[in-house]
């Protein structure tokens, strides 16, 4: 049914595109939204008033109707003050009154893949504007777009244009790490409804890490209680409902990653006997970087040779599955590291055995993955499960049906071979997404930063240096180099911010406008009709995209000065620089 | 002095400040703590002081502070709480209460705490400052207790530490201004150079030269009038930190063009024509716009704003800027070929816009601080004759110590704001739209990821950096400190905290305390830890530093560290 509705409005958009050829004037529109739509269609740009007694009717529905009522509050208070006033006529036609919102399947719940696909229709000699929304998760997106038409005092809508618009990819995302350093319920909220207003759609919440553990289960209690940085930095079953709905209302879906086997350290708070290596010093002096106890300060991987792990783990999981609906669920399983395990007498026990370290990796998938499918989820890992150059499984042990792969190295290249194995795959490419990389490395006592003064910086310190730019994302291709049928395997990316470096204090200028560049390359892609990436033309958008983040209270960081907005194409540049 | 060095070699020896379980950052000079142990405050703690325009409100803004915050260390001390009447008073006294906040002036105190009273004793008001900022970091608590049984003794090893924010490129609101200000003051940083105005946006009214912000801020509402410019030199006052004022001039001045087209060459031209070689770039960023120096009009408008400017800042520096005059925006200008075809250089004409106003801003008392570009550029630049040491500083930005070196080794006493290590933008990217740097076939090394700079510059790199390396004791002598700049292109009010700090604090210690133990090793080890606790005091006063760590490390001392080098 749903199929049939989106095909329609397909074709819909497609006569459009036909009936309306010559137009591509987007590219010089004084409006903007972000990310750009698909289709834009605007004959004669102009603008009309909106009623001080405007409203939006739409279908009942327990998450839509407060999201209206959101975005409502926001037309009629926001008074937006663009960098550039648009310079738009403001006809005499009446006032618009109302925004009708109609919904072809009012049921679809918010899950992978469904339909975000919406027409936003603002006439300019009516009164009344109409949202053809699929579902009602892509009536939020229509609405996103519809709030990003409004601007000045008194507020103004730009009129006589039709919108259609639909997704390139279906999961667009951003990672959080809450376990380096913790973020407060406060501001996850602040990030999913910004997340939202770039019409990102999956929050990869990495909760817990071998540095700290937040996330209070009933199950087993002591796992935050005593792995949490203290009873204030902790996530309550409360804390986590209310993450969950503020979702639901903004279109935005949690996917939760308890990470394991390695990166456990936190667990051995409660349970030391469960965790190989914990405590000890990560990397040994003088000790090659094969021998590290871990990739990072914090060691611990759990120990899959003793039965205690798997009631410990089954626990977390089945309660995390209650905890959180989504039906992707991240198993984690990166960076297991040899010298964790070889640490631990039981483990050297079993090697001692002619068995290896990826055996033991298999005992641990085989024996979690099972139950977090049994429970109705698709597990997602990271590709080191199955591509990690020492310790990794099988690929025969996780089937290509119920599991997804998420890729943070090399690039295109894991790309391909994550799909060409079948799987579908998640892009995190670090060399491109990793929005932590550039800012140095936070282990102390580090030789590396006292050098002889003709010393080369090289990569400051960070691993996956430099500081990934807003270009850089934008200009990411992550299905380049794959057939078609690869590239359908790929699902969307997500950005990462891991935390060793990031807090409250800099997560929105951190994450933004940076996420936003992702969230156009992966809605409606980086490149303009004739096929070229349009980095340039979205440099003058991002700009005011960045002003209207902050305006909505999200302290995201300037691309450009001020003049380069006021001078358009003033700041270009038609030489290299690099 | 004779008593301060005195007291180190007798008692620095045995102590050591490290493992101490109280952070002062900048760590002091000397720290004697014979037996670690705390006392409480009395609620009806007060500071007696005497009266002074600025020291008092300085008095007052601390006593509430410690009265009111209850800070909360990320590790609580590991100090006894012994049981004594809580301290009543800290009692300061001033040796000279009248020397005024100056270049050079005496920042020394000595801080005793007992566990029956408090004293200070400082050189000025403005040493009184630094004093009361390092007891309010001996505090902690609820109800407020204070480390006690201890005497710092602490004076800079530079006079001159500084941050330079660039209010041209964006702007920033005096509320801004101020929070960083107060914040330097709390990191014992004493100068804060306001790059004031560029070819971007000039934001100071002028009241003998209003057309300037008139036409060329970004808008009314995004100016500063003479009454904000004077709250910020009365802030600055308040916290002994110093505002040394800066119009860059000939070049970086497109802004002006607006108000005056006459004055200004290659104005609103684009800035790297296609095709171009960089040489014939009209400017090193867009903005473009240069001052004619063969006009006199030109020199009725710079003289207003020198005027006007030495009048608004009462500091004895005043920055005139000279860097990055670039050869093609003065040839794009008809007057200035006419020159140059009589066989004159572009030198020349650099030449007599510095010989034209380099004696006016002399003659209204000030010492003129320029860019290294006026002496050291390797295309247009003047004799360094021209510019007598005496009343010239320089500040250098390129080639780390190799121009440190050529400066002081001219004489000139410098200011070390090198790029590789205090430029606090760097490593961010660039900020020039359709770059096509960034869309590379994947696999391409991204190298500096388009930032002229980068990499990013951690605090690590600005701590362990050593501004007299290479100099001998001389030389040394000439290099008057350093300032760590945010330049604006992709800065402004939201990202200024966590650009800024806890960098600038990098910078703070190193110059006030040094970056090496008592043995000589560089201390960077030690200070993470000591940094992190200092990042979570700045958070507690409402600063958004950036954290250089996760909270683990913290708590767990020692096991983020490296053994191996890491690069």
């Amino acid at each position: 049914m749903s199929t049939h509705i989106h095909s329609l409005i397909l074709i819909f958009q497609i006569l459009l595109t036909f009936i309306f050829p010559s137009i591509s004037a987007i590219d010089q529109s004084p409006i903007n939204i972000w990310p750009k739509p698909r289709s834009f269609t605007w004959t004669t740009p102009h603008a009309i008033l909106i009623s001080p007694s405007f409203t939006i009717t739409s279908p009942p529905h327990n998450y839509l109707s407060l999201a209206v009522n959101r975005y409502l509050r926001q037309i009629q208070t926001a008074q937006y003050k663009p960098l550039l006033i648009p310079a738009i006529n403001l006809t005499n036609s009446p006032p618009l009154q109302t925004l009708t919102i109609t919904i072809y399947d009012i049921n679809a719940p918010l899950s992978h893949g469904v339909n975000e696909s919406y027409t936003l229709t603002i006439p300019s000699n009516t009164t009344s504007a109409t949202l053809m929304a699929a579902t009602t998760w892509a009536a939020m997106r229509g609405l996103a777009s519809f709030s990003q038409l409004v601007w000045g005092n008194p507020a103004r809508v730009a009129a006589g244009l039709i919108i259609s618009d639909w997704p390139m990819f279906e999961h667009r995302g951003v990672l959080l790490d809450t376990s380096r350093n913790y973020f407060g319920v406060e501001t996850l909220l602040r990030l999913i409804g910004a997340m939202s207003a770039n019409k990102l759609n999956v929050f990869h919440w990495h909760i817990t890490d071998a540095q700290s553990f937040p996330l209070v289960l009933k199950s087993e209690p002591e796992l935050a209680r005593k792995g949490s940085y203290g009873p204030d930095m902790q996530y309550s079953a409360e804390d986590v409902k209310r993450v969950v709905e503020f979702g639901l209302e903004h279109g935005v879906r949690i996917i939760p990653e308890i990470d394991m086997p390695g990166h456990t350290g936190s667990w051995a708070e409660a349970y030391p006997e469960i965790v190989a290596c914990a405590n000890m010093f990560w990397w040994p002096a003088g000790a090659p970087w094969e021998d590290r106890l871990a990739a990072e300060p914090g060691t611990g991987h759990l120990n899959p040779v003793i039965p205690k792990t798997y009631e410990v783990v089954k626990n977390i999981i089945q309660e995390t599955t209650t905890l959180f609906p989504d039906s992707f669920y991240h198993g984690g399983a990166d960076e297991v590291v040899p010298g964790c395990w070889k640490a631990d007498p039981t483990i050297q026990n079993y090697l001692a055995g002619n068995k290896t370290l990826s055996q033991i990796l298999e005992i641990f998938i085989t024996t979690t993955n099972p139950f977090i499918t049994s429970l109705n989820r698709t597990a997602v890992y990271w590709e080191d499960v199955i591509l990690d150059a020492e310790i990794k499984v099988n690929a025969s042990v996780l089937p290509a049906e119920t599991t997804i792969m998420q890729t943070w190295n090399g690039g295109p290249t894991n790309i391909k071979r994550l799909v060409s194995a079948g799987y579908r795959t998640i892009v995190s490419s670090s060399d491109f997404y990793y929005l932590d990389c550039g800012h140095g490395d936070f282990t102390g006592n580090n030789s590396a930063y006292d050098q002889p003064f003709d010393f080369e910086q090289k990569k400051g310190g960070s691993w996956c240096n430099p500081f990934k730019t807003w270009q850089l994302i934008y200009n990411y291709d992550i299905t380049d180099g794959l057939t078609k049928d690869e590239a359908k395997l790929v699902l969307g990316g997500e950005v990462a911010l891991w935390s060793e470096q990031s807090d409250p204090g800099v997560l929105d200028s951190r994450i933004w406008p940076r996420a936003s560049a992702m969230a156009e390359a992966l809605w409606s892609g980086n490149r303009d009709e004739t096929g070229m990436k349009r980095y340039a033309d979205a440099t003058d958008r991002l700009n005011e995209w960045v002003n209207r983040m902050v305006s909505l209270g999200v302290q995201a960081e300037p691309i450009q000065p001020l003049w380069c907005v006021r001078n358009p194409g003033m700041c270009n540049t038609y030489n290299p620089i690099f | 002095m004779i008593f301060h060095i005195l007291f180190i070699s007798l008692l620095t020896l045995l102590i050591s400040t490290v493992g101490s379980p109280m952070n002062i950052w900048p760590t002091p000079r000397s720290l004697t703590w014979t037996s670690p142990h705390a006392i409480l405050l009395s609620t009806s703690f007060t500071i007696n002081s005497p009266s002074h325009r600025y020291l008092t409100p300085a008095v007052n803004r601390y006593l509430r502070q410690i009265l009111t915050t209850h800070y909360t260390p990320l590790l609580p001390p590991t100090l006894n709480l012994t049981v004594t009447p809580p301290l009543q008073t800290l009692t300061i006294s001033v040796d000279d209460v009248t020397a005024p906040l100056s270049p050079s002036v005496n920042e020394s105190y000595t801080l005793t705490v007992t566990s029956h009273s408090a004293t200070m004793t400082s050189a000025t008001v403005w040493g009184a400052m630094r004093g009361l900022e390092t007891f309010s970091q001996l505090i902690w608590g609820d109800p407020t207790r204070i480390a006690s049984g201890l005497v710092v003794t602490d004076w800079p090893v530079f006079e001159h530490r500084g941050v330079m924010l660039d209010t041209g490129r964006n702007y920033y609101p005096v509320e801004d201004l101020i929070r960083l200000i107060g914040s330097m003051s709390a990191n014992k940083l004493n100068v804060f150079h306001w790059h004031l105005t560029d070819s971007q946006s000039f934001p100071l009214v002028l009241e003998s030269e209003p057309g300037l912000a008139g036409n060329g801020s970004y808008g009314s509402g995004m100016e500063y009038s003479r009454e904000d410019v004077e709250r910020v030199v009365e802030f600055g006052l308040e916290h002994g930190v110093r505002i040394v004022p800066e119009i860059d001039m000939p070049g970086h001045t497109g802004s002006w063009a607006e108000a005056y087209p006459d004055i200004v060459t290659c104005a609103n031209m684009f800035w790297w024509p296609a095709g171009a070689a960089w040489e014939d770039r009209l400017a090193s960023e867009p903005g473009t716009g240069h001052l004619n120096p063969l006009i006199p009009k030109t020199y009725d408008v710079v003289k207003n704003v020198v005027k006007e400017t030495t009048t608004l800042f009462p500091d004895s520096f005043y920055h005139a800027g000279a860097d990055e005059t670039v050869p093609s925006c003065w040839k794009a200008d008809p007057t200035i070929q006419a020159y140059l075809a009589n066989n004159g250089t572009l030198s020349q004409v650099l030449e007599i816009f510095i010989n034209n106003t380099n004696p006016y801003i002399v003659s209204l008392n000030r010492t003129t601080v320029y860019w290294e570009d006026v002496i050291l550029d390797a295309g247009i630049k003047v004799n360094p004759l021209t510019l007598p040491p005496e009343t010239t500083i320089m500040q250098t930005w390129n080639a780390g110590p190799d121009n440190t070196k050529r400066l002081v080794s001219a004489g000139y006493r410098t200011i070390v704001s090198s790029s590789d290590f205090y430029y606090l933008d760097c490593g961010h990217g660039d900020f020039t739209g359709n770059n096509s740097a960034y869309d590379q076939p994947p696999g391409f090394d991204q190298k500096k990821g388009g930032s002229w700079c980068g990499p990013f510059k951690t605090w690590q790199l600005i701590y362990n950096y050593d501004i007299t390396y290479g100099l001998n004791e001389t030389e040394a002598k000439l290099v008057l400190g350093g300032e760590v700049a945010l330049w604006s292109e992709q800065a402004d009010p939201t990202v200024l905290d966590s650009r800024m700090w806890p960098r600038a604090s990098a910078m703070a210690e190193s110059l006030w305390s040094g970056n090496r133990d008592e043995t000589g090793k560089k201390r960077s080890a030690d200070a993470t830890d000591r940094l992190s606790e200092w990042i979570h005091r700045m958070v507690s006063r409402g600063v958004k530093a950036e954290p250089i760590q996760p909270l683990w490390c913290i708590k767990n001392p020692g096991m983020c560290n490296t053994a191996n080098p890491i690069f």
